[in-house]
């Protein structure tokens, strides 16, 4: 038996080491090459949650200090819902590693006030069914999934409405509220493990250039309009070099811009 | 006059060929359903599945390329399938400078993976090639934790 599973284990290995073999042999992609690779939104940008582990490995956050005041949820501007959106979904993420049923369930229930002011509540409802079911039985693990389940399902709703340029906005709002938290945290508990997380320009960059291919009058929003601005202030801070670490002034500005373009977002106008 | 508008709007809309297929093909729902069987197993060891997955065809000799951010200190799996069985794709994972990493790799048949641990944060990219030259309809999916 034992010498069955060395012989497994030696093939196993060995195929390894193979495939290893042959795809050493593939040349190196060009610039080029790179530039045309396809960015689909919910492939390209990771999670909320996908960060917040990250982060979890290289400290303790106490994530229920990451938690802001309960946000309007009667807006009129469709840009603006669809941003604050995208931040209360990440506010679920960040619940969820607090392993806050209730904070988990208040949550839910903002996301679904601002779906139905969308008009986009009918499977939107369904899932806000299943994340307050799933955090009454502290599901942590499956309601990271149910999280951006949710947040797909708003997409989709968003595209059959003929609203798509939103759903960009709903994965800004999500990406800001996340980078928020996150250099929120690491301000206060600077270590150079946890800063270089925050490396991030090509999420920026990609975010920029679809705010760029909104439709005129989205652009115009006044709102919208004030994001680039503070966008490309954060992708000088994110956009360091691989070996480089971000001081703790650096992730202190990158706070406040973060947190500077939330409250533009949360403002009622 | 104005039927006759209309007429010619029709002729031009349908001149510009196929209208792109809003929903996934059968093979592609197929392709999805054995990525999702294989991810399965790294679900079991705590990895998260992503919701979203990318899926298209490729013909013969041809490669796709997609664009992921990973954190360090995550790990990952990327795991791509194809509906029939005799339709093979490789997957290969870069760095931001085009450098082929290591991954640990894993092959059944017409589902294979890749799995990295980042030790740097920032842009990566997924190709998948087609490995049997015949050309084939693939899902690609991943996980993390």
């Amino acid at each position: 038996m034992i010498v069955s599973r060395l012989i497994l284990t030696g093939v196993l290995a060995l195929t390894g080491l193979q495939a290893w073999a042959a795809a050493e042999a593939l040349p190196q992609l060009s610039p080029q090459t790179l530039a045309q690779a396809a960015t689909p939104d919910s492939f390209t940008v990771p999670t909320p949650g996908e960060l917040l582990a990250a982060l979890n490995k290289v400290g303790k956050p106490n994530w229920q200090a990451q938690y802001r005041q309960p946000i309007p949820t009667a807006y009129t501007s469709r840009p603006q819902i669809a941003l604050n959106l995208g931040g209360l979904i990440a506010d679920g993420y960040i619940a969820v590693e607090a392993e806050d049923s209730q904070q988990v369930k208040n949550i839910g229930k903002d996301i679904m006030t601002l779906a139905r002011t969308l008009g986009i509540s009918e499977n939107v409802l369904r899932r806000g069914k299943s994340i307050e079911d799933f955090a009454e039985n502290n599901e942590w693990s499956t309601l990271k999934e149910e999280l951006e389940a949710t947040q797909n399902e708003v997409k989709l709703a968003m595209d059959e409405q003929h609203d798509e340029e939103l759903t960009t906005l709903v994965t800004l709002g999500g990406w800001i509220r996340g980078t928020e938290a996150v250099s929120g945290w690491i301000t206060n508990n600077y270590s150079e493990p946890a800063a270089k997380l925050l490396r991030q320009p090509a999420i920026v960059g990609l975010l920029r250039a679809r705010l760029a291919t909104l439709p005129a009058k989205t652009q115009e929003d006044d709102l919208v309009k004030g994001l680039d601005p503070r966008l490309k202030a954060i992708q000088a801070i994110v956009s360091f070099s691989p070996g480089q670490t971000p001081s703790q002034a650096d992730v202190k500005k990158l706070n406040k811009t973060a947190a500077e373009m939330i409250l533009s977002i949360i403002s009622k106008r | 006059m104005k039927p006759f508008f209309l007429f010619a709007i029709l002729i031009a809309a349908l001149s510009l060929g196929p209208v792109p297929a809003l929903a996934d093909t059968d093979a592609e729902v197929a392709a999805h359903r054995l990525a999702l069987d294989l991810a399965g197993a790294f679900s079991n060891d705590g990895f998260k599945l992503r919701d979203g997955n990318y899926s298209g065809t490729l013909k013969a000799g041809e490669t796709a390329l997609v664009q992921v951010n990973l954190y360090a200190g995550n790990q990952y799996w990327f795991t791509v399938a194809t509906a029939d069985p005799k339709m093979m794709v490789s997957i290969n994972l870069y760095d931001e400078t085009g450098k082929l990493v290591k991954t640990d790799p894993y092959t059944n048949a017409n589902r294979v993976a890749a799995g990295f641990a980042p030790d740097t944060s920032g842009p990566y990219y997924v190709r998948i090639a087609d490995a049997a030259g015949a050309g084939a309809t693939y899902c690609l999916i991943y996980s993390y934790k």
